[in-house]
């Protein structure tokens, strides 16, 4: 997959819709009929791109959420999370 | 639960006849709606029959099986082709085991329809081995009207009752070399009311290899699995609705189980979903 830019406020598509499948979440994209397999923080990212929020303010409120966890990996896995959604066509 | 467009009959003058085409009834629903589409079989010789549906010349003379296999081939159209409001159609299996409705995915080979059988043989009713009908209103999966088509290795798995026999037949008109089997040759108590599912098992693509395995499997995998079994847009709603069937049927699965299935021996798979769901 190419390496695809972030936004600097990331916004997902509104026509791309997650639903809830057991302990994953799903991503369902009906314009390209393609579903993807989210775990909870990918699911916790897609929820943060409504345009207003930057990778960073993502980190830090998830971080929030997950003391134990290093700040710096959190920051990591947003990215690349974000990476994969704009790989994917997913935001607009 | 929403009423299909379509009320299916089967008749025969031919009592021996009248189980089989009580097999595909079940996708009638329970209804005072008279019948909107009618299918017969008409004996007129030694095994010799003749088939009628409501959109195609009569069939035959042919032998039982063969007028059997058109009638079942007619009504499966008919109902593919007007599933009704929103409802769409899925290319999976659906048993039922102590009450919980377990789905089976996987391409054609993998063993969907030798599952279904050997688990109805087992005494566990089946809403279908291959195709279900999927209503996004209600949430729920229900059965078509189709016999289990069972290749050689398959059907030499199943002990089937003598009186039963009759009930199956070597298939010509669409799967050559597929018996076609009717679900009441395997138990006589089949049939499974529509319902959510209770888990999806994913079937591995054959050819299959080792010891039968069946292990916990990603919800989410399962789910899409499920989403890419949707029959094309040639069946059912258009686009927007298909987005919407799409989404329910995620939701469906909400709570749902899932695993994945492989190995070479189906009767010890068929024992492990057993366990599983019991």
């Amino acid at each position: 997959m190419p390496v695809s830019a972030i936004p600097a406020k990331p916004h997902a598509r509104p026509d791309v819709a997650l639903r809830r499948v057991g302990s994953e979440w799903v991503l369902f994209d009906a314009a390209r009929d393609r579903a993807h397999v989210l775990n909870l923080t990918a699911a916790v990212v897609w929820k943060y791109c409504d345009g207003a929020h930057e990778p960073d303010a993502m980190a830090e409120a998830i971080a929030e959420g997950i003391p134990a966890a290093e700040p710096a990996a959190i920051r990591r896995d947003v990215e690349d999370v974000l990476r994969r959604f704009a790989a994917e066509g997913l935001l607009q | 639960m929403a009423v299909p467009p379509h009320v299916l009959e089967f008749s025969s003058d031919d009592a021996a006849a009248v189980p089989a085409l009580n097999a595909l009834y079940h996708a009638a629903p329970v209804t005072s709606a008279p019948p909107t589409l009618r299918y017969t079989l008409i004996r007129i010789g030694d095994d010799a029959y003749v088939a009628t549906s409501p959109s195609r010349p009569p069939f035959g003379p042919a032998s039982f099986g063969d007028a059997w296999a058109f009638v079942e081939w007619r009504a499966i159209e008919d109902v593919l082709n007007d599933p009704g409001p929103q409802a769409v159609f899925v290319h999976a299996g659906g048993v039922r085991i102590g009450g919980r409705l377990l789905l089976l995915v996987g391409p054609s080979g993998s063993g969907k329809s030798t599952l279904t059988a050997l688990l109805l043989a087992r005494g566990h009713p089946a809403l279908g081995d291959d195709v279900l009908r999927f209503a996004p209103s209600e949430g729920v999966f229900s059965a078509v009207p189709r016999s289990l088509k069972l290749d050689a290795n398959a059907f030499h798995l199943l002990t089937l009752e003598t009186r039963t026999k009759a009930l199956s037949s070597v298939g010509t008109l669409l799967a050559a070399g597929c018996h076609y089997v009717s679900p009441v040759a395997l138990c006589p108590a089949w049939e499974s009311p529509p319902g959510s599912p209770w888990g999806v098992v994913v079937l591995e693509p054959a050819p299959h290899r080792g010891s039968a395995m069946l292990e916990r499997y990603s919800e989410g995998e399962a789910a899409v699995r499920l989403l890419q079994s949707m029959l094309g847009a040639e069946y059912g709603p258009g686009a927007e609705a298909r987005m919407e069937a799409s989404l329910k049927l995620l939701e469906s699965l909400g709570a749902a189980a899932a695993f994945h299935a492989r190995g070479t021996r189906p009767s010890a798979l068929a024992d492990l979903i057993e366990e599983v769901a019991r």
